[in-house]
């Protein structure tokens, strides 16, 4: 081992030590911030990958849509579930309805299902909270937990349901009666957007709310595992005359996805600075160990030391105060991302606004997704960072002249 | 003093100028120095006179502004900084007044660091420094931080690192400058009982009479040149 890399490593772990005070302080600085950033990073990974399982669970893998209603989409039905790389397939039919109970009114929105092939498409089986999918008929209702919360709706109760189709007759002068329906189900998707205003209804229902006959607003499908979306997604556009458009779950919510993504890479920016804070503390704290120990340095100047060995002796400081700062780092992050969801229950119990939380976020929980290339960037970044804050004080200390620094009377 | 080949440390016509405000300061002009294997010679002089100007330039710390430093046969005068640290990695050892060990590593690894500059460590550097550390009394300290050994504790590690490598020339400035006189009086008794049993060339920087009585040569320096002591 070159002397330099053993006299770094006592400057760090000095005989009989664990750490020494400076090293432990930009330790801990290394740490904190190389923690910080990766709990956010896959806080935030976690986040945009539950938001996204559910938007592809909540809106099929690819929607083919046109303009005005589809007439004959049985056909189109079969035609792609003949494909192999389609698994299912369901038509689409969607829109917007006013709810009232006890006088209360809402504006969820609604999607009708078919009962034959919905299912396999869209599976709200997963989310139902209570009833079934045998519950849900022509006449009943599923509602998510923010409707029945907003209108205190439970099942088998009653809600009054209007369309839009419903205001067109009443420029006729024609009496508008709602539709009853009774609630068969409660859902919980597990994401706010549609858990706060979303109800689903047969696809016949659907039909009849919106006066579509038999036609429906577009066809979903659920695609087979390892086919490519987007990919897909181009083929069929390709095959498809120009009234229509397949469109994937990313393109529908791409504004969504955008959005997320922006936020990952700003506060990945953001926590960027606590690194190169602590890379400063790193150098600070060299600088002052350059300056408290001129003549030593000196002295192993005149030992025979090469000046490059002496600055290796700096940098190498930095270098180490990194790497053990960043493996801290990545374990004090697993253990926080392992007890995320006891600190986030103790932080809503404590602040008694766990609601609050949900509401304002869409999640009950704290998603965490583990990126190992993010666990990768940010060791690497660090490191570097806290190797180049070594540099200023291992440049100054390979300047000092030797007979100066013995002189020296620090 | 004779400038002959056998010397292991030669300084010829050497002069250093210092500039300081106000103009320059001629500290050593046309000083002649050699000595041998084996022979200790001490420096005497007052403060200011250039004592550690001349050791830091006998240890090619300093260049020369005229004349020449030799080490054996070898002039060090056009070698590169690199070249001479590496050749006083092997050639010379060093000891000061003020110790200079490294805080966090034990006596022997204090000693043995001198052993990694100069990239020789082995079983055998090992087994050397623990006997050295012996030597001066020191052997059950081995693991001893400094901060935590008395000022002639810690100069006899000194010691022994400086002569871990086997020098043929030991530069010793004021070794016993911090030490009270009991203790100063054994740690040069034990460099000088070292030097002769290594067969190492001692130039000794101090005021102490007594001690640099002890030498074999006695020297001081005056008016920038070296003369013979008058009580040697």
């Amino acid at each position: 081992m070159p002397w330099y890399f053993h006299a770094a490593l006592k400057q760090i772990f000095p005989s009989g030590k664990l750490l020494s005070f400076f090293a432990f302080i930009s330790v801990t600085g290394v740490t904190l911030g190389v923690m910080v950033l990766l709990v956010v990073q896959s806080v935030m990974n976690g986040f945009v990958f539950d938001i996204q399982s559910n938007l592809a669970k909540t809106n099929g893998d690819i929607q083919i849509v046109s303009r005005a209603p589809i007439v004959g989409w049985e056909d189109w039905l079969e035609n792609l579930e003949a494909r192999p790389e389609v698994k299912a397939a369901a038509p689409l039919a969607h829109g917007v309805v006013m709810l009232q109970a006890r006088n209360r009114p809402m504006f969820p929105y609604v999607w009708g299902l078919d009962l034959e092939s919905g299912p396999e498409v869209l599976p709200f089986e997963d989310f139902l909270q209570s009833g079934t999918m045998d519950d849900l008929d022509d006449r009943s209702i599923f509602v998510s937990g923010g409707v029945a919360r907003e209108l205190t709706l439970g099942v088998g109760t009653e809600v009054a349901v209007y369309t839009p189709l419903m205001l067109d007759r009443m420029k006729v002068d024609e009496v508008i009666r709602p539709i009853t329906m009774r609630v068969a189900g409660i859902f919980e998707t597990g994401w706010n957007e549609v858990d706060s205003r979303t109800v689903v209804v047969t696809l016949r229902t659907m039909q009849e709310l919106y006066g579509l006959g038999e036609s429906v607003h577009g066809v979903v499908m659920k695609l087979e595992d390892g086919v490519d979306t987007a990919e897909y997604a181009g083929v069929l556009n390709a095959g498809l005359s120009e009234e229509y458009h397949a469109q994937t779950w990313m393109d529908v919510n791409s504004d969504f996805l955008f959005v997320l993504r922006l936020e990952k890479t700003m506060m990945f920016f953001i926590m960027i600075f606590i690194v190169l804070v602590a890379s400063f503390s790193i150098a600070i704290s060299l600088m002052m160990a350059v300056i408290r120990k001129t003549r030593e340095i000196g002295l192993l100047s005149a030992m025979g030391a090469s000046r490059f060995g002496i600055g290796a002796c700096f940098c190498l400081q930095g270098f180490l105060i990194g790497t053990v700062g960043t493996i801290l780092g990545i374990i004090g992050a697993l253990v926080a991302l392992h007890f995320r969801n006891n600190i986030f229950h103790l932080f809503a119990h404590l602040t008694g606004r766990g609601q609050a939380l949900t509401d304002a976020y869409g999640f009950s929980y704290l998603p965490a997704h583990y990126i190992i290339s993010d666990f990768i960037i940010v060791a690497l970044f660090s490191i570097f960072v806290s190797t180049l804050a070594g540099l200023i004080p291992a440049w100054r200390a390979a300047r000092l002249q030797p007979a100066e620094a013995l002189r020296n009377d620090a | 003093m004779t400038l002959d080949s056998q010397s292991v440390l030669r300084a010829k016509d050497v002069r250093k100028t210092f500039v300081i405000p106000g103009g320059e300061l001629e500290v050593l002009r046309g000083l002649n120095f050699s000595i041998r294997e084996g022979v200790s010679a001490s420096i005497r002089g007052e403060s200011g006179s250039g004592k550690s100007t001349l050791l830091h330039l006998f240890a090619g710390l300093e260049g020369v502004d005229q004349g020449e430093i030799s080490w054996g046969p070898d002039s060090i005068n056009h070698w590169s900084p690199r070249k001479r640290a590496a050749e006083r990695a092997v050639r010379l050892g060093l000891v000061f007044q003020a110790y200079h060990l490294v805080g966090e590593m034990t006596a022997l690894e204090n000693v043995l660091l001198a052993a990694r500059i100069a990239g020789t460590v082995s079983a055998e550097t090992r087994e050397r420094a623990r006997h050295l550390l012996d030597r001066v009394g020191l052997g059950n300290r081995e693991k001893q931080m400094p901060g935590k050994m008395s000022g002639g504790e810690r100069q006899r590690v000194a010691v022994a690192r400086a002569i871990l490598n086997n020098p043929p020339i030991l530069l010793a400035d004021e070794p016993t400058g911090n030490l009270d006189e009991k203790t100063g009086e054994t740690t040069m008794e034990l460099l000088l009982e070292l030097v002769r049993e290594q067969g190492v060339a001692l130039v000794l920087v101090t005021h102490s009479r007594r001690f640099a009585g002890a030498c074999d040569e006695q020297w001081v320096l005056h008016d920038g040149i070296l003369e013979a002591s008058a009580e040697a």
